[in-house]
């Protein structure tokens, strides 16, 4: 029984880090119709850059990391500004080529860095375990739970109470009619890059304490695609339902099937969501899901 | 007066062949005489079984406007098929139509979740097929010897082995010809005009009484057969399969060859393998001209291959072999 509630809570750990790198590329897919494939060398990118601020700049921890999320919400909007804005209404296959090229850039640009492209990194926090009666749990793992919820909450405030968070709704749910309604749509595309980005570096900063920091460690972000999809591509609340449950599901398989099998769980979900819910467990047939 | 006089459009299109072929045999005259005999066939059959790979992903993608993003699965399911085959005594001539049919399954089955929704998520179900397969060839040990690897002898037909490079060139030459001649067949048929209809307005496609799930379907799996083959004949050239070189790197890189080469003409495909198979190539030689510590960072290629990608679909969105840029896309219904 403790063994389950340990393998739970690392699950659900998992899943949250999943669950916000999908809400980053539902965030995106949403508001430009352009799909994303590089949310996670962003995030490698977001985890080297804190490190780097921190360990090489000798930066506070708390500083650097704020700076590295900035930097990396920075650069995702430069990038929309000169190329990604480019593959905007043009077939799905552009954006998803262009995004990758520059993910590869961005690896192939730490991996020429020889004090990072070595080995693995540690951020030097929330590397002990809390102990509740019997029940040892890890720091990292709640602190990225913890992280989570205030982002949820943080993202949920913005979507429903803030002008800015309103128009970006409203440019995701129809850009022409917002567009004749005075939302400079252009402006909000760059936005959602630029939040999409930040996230996805937040994700990495997270991630960190859990997998410690290495160049591949984006390759977590290909099991945030069965979560956008599960969470039917267009919903941000179903996105990180997903993940989290996708994070579950890898964890408890871990505990009873063969070695290995646990990595595929998410993407025979996938393939078996499509086949049987093919709106996504969190949208509704005909309607697009909602913010 | 000569016997083709009499027909015009005869002799036009054998102008036209001519034309077309002359930058062919300049170029592989260029090739043979700038590297040398050995190492431009060598490097020719890779272009011919990258074509062969990438024309699997021209038709899904140029023809039929699909979203394939795990192409090298139904490549490495071609070479396991064939090296399994071959490794069991099956003649490898006969193999290749079987590891082309491992391929067509792949297509099939990689495609049929996504089949109803269409648009990315046939990208996502085919992504989510190709690491599934990838893990399954790691842990089917006894069938595939898993991460460590399969041996392949060289194609042998009725005795004759090729196992020289021009032999292996001649092979690959012929498999793409023949490929290629059994494509353009296919798009100009009735097949390949259901493909192009569902690509350009599935609703006008609809209302002709074309079934746009049947017809894409069908290009997934004339995608996977073609990759497949290329598969077979890959395994034989590179003699050593493992699980690792059909990643997601391989199946962005025959993305990459449709997109360079253009999607919407079968040529596309051999012209983007030419550039994919050149590029290494031309990192390697850059690398000998960039001064000191820069050229021997390990990041150095996938920052130059990232920046190839860019600058391509940025510089040239209808791809090297031209044709129209492809209309905006339609919004969802």
């Amino acid at each position: 029984m403790l063994a389950f509630v340990q393998v739970l809570t690392s699950g659900i750990a998992i899943g949250c880090v999943y669950g916000l790198v999908a809400l980053s590329f539902v965030l995106i897919y949403k508001a430009t119709e352009t799909v994303s494939f590089m949310q996670g060398d962003l995030l490698m990118l977001g985890a080297f850059a804190a490190l780097g601020l921190h360990a090489w700049a000798g930066w506070p921890l708390a500083a650097a990391a704020v700076a590295a999320v900035m930097a990396v919400a920075l650069l995702g909007a430069a990038l929309e500004r000169v190329a990604l804005r480019r593959a905007l209404g043009r077939p799905h296959l552009v954006a998803v080529l262009l995004s990758f090229g520059l993910g590869m850039m961005m690896r192939g640009g730490v991996a020429s860095v020889p004090a990072a492209a070595q080995d693995m990194h540690r951020l030097p926090f929330a590397a002990d375990t809390i102990a509740l009666g019997p029940l040892v749990l890890a720091t990292s793992h709640l602190w990225v739970v913890a992280a989570t919820l205030l982002l949820a909450a943080l993202l949920a405030v913005f979507f429903r109470y803030t002008r800015t968070g309103l128009a970006l709704r409203a440019c995701s749910e129809d850009a022409r009619s917002a567009a004749l309604m005075g939302v400079p749509v252009a402006r909000m595309h760059t936005l959602a890059w630029t939040l999409g980005a930040a996230l996805a570096a937040i994700a990495g900063l997270l991630l960190a304490p859990v997998t410690f920091v290495h160049l591949n460690m984006g390759l977590i972000a290909l099991k945030a695609f069965p979560a956008a999809v599960l969470g039917g591509l267009t919903s941000l609340p179903g996105a990180l339902v997903a993940g989290i449950f996708l994070g579950v599901a890898e964890a408890l398989a871990g505990l009873v099937l063969p070695e290995g099998a646990k990595d595929v769980v998410p993407y025979l979900l996938l393939m078996l969501a499509l086949l049987l819910f093919p709106h996504g467990l969190g949208g509704s047939r005909g309607t697009r899901g909602r913010a | 007066m000569s016997p083709g006089a009499g027909k015009p459009a005869a002799r036009a299109r054998a102008v036209a062949c001519a034309r077309g072929a002359a930058p062919w045999l300049l170029m592989a005259a260029l090739a043979l005489a700038l590297l040398g005999v050995d190492y431009a066939f060598g490097k020719a059959t890779l272009v011919a079984t990258y074509a062969i790979a990438g024309l699997g992903v021209v038709v899904v993608v140029g023809q039929a406007g699909q979203i394939a993003l795990g192409q090298a699965a139904m490549v490495a399911l071609g070479a396991y098929a064939q090296a399994v085959l071959v490794g069991h005594g099956l003649p490898a001539l006969l193999a290749l139509p079987l590891a082309a049919a491992v391929g067509a399954l792949g297509g099939a089955l990689a495609s049929l979740p996504a089949r109803r929704l269409g648009g990315l998520y046939f990208g996502m179900s085919t992504l989510a097929f190709a690491l599934i397969a990838e893990e399954a060839l790691v842990r089917w040990e006894s069938l595939t010897h898993g991460a460590a690897g399969m041996a392949v002898g060289a194609f042998t037909v009725a005795g004759w082995r090729a196992d020289s490079s021009l032999a292996q060139a001649l092979v690959s030459a012929a498999a793409l010809g023949l490929a290629l001649f059994a494509c353009a067949r296919l798009c100009a048929s009735r097949h390949g005009r259901a493909w192009r209809a569902v690509r350009d307005d599935e609703v006008a496609a609809a209302a002709c009484g074309i079934d746009p799930d049947r017809v894409r379907m069908q290009a997934f799996v004339v995608g996977g057969a073609l990759s497949g083959l290329a598969g077979g004949l890959y395994a034989h050239w590179i003699g050593f399969i493992s699980p690792e070189q059909f990643g997601l790197a391989f199946s962005f890189e025959l993305l990459m060859l449709a997109f360079i080469g253009g999607a919407r003409r079968l040529a596309g495909a051999v012209w983007g393998a030419l550039v994919i198979v050149a590029i290494p190539q031309a990192i390697a030689l850059l690398r000998d001209v960039l001064p000191g510590d820069w050229a021997r960072a390990a990041g150095l290629e996938l920052l130059l291959f990232g920046a190839v990608i860019v600058a391509v679909v940025l510089l040239r969105p209808a791809g090297l072999a031209g044709g129209e840029v492809p209309r905006p896309r339609r919004p969802e219904a």
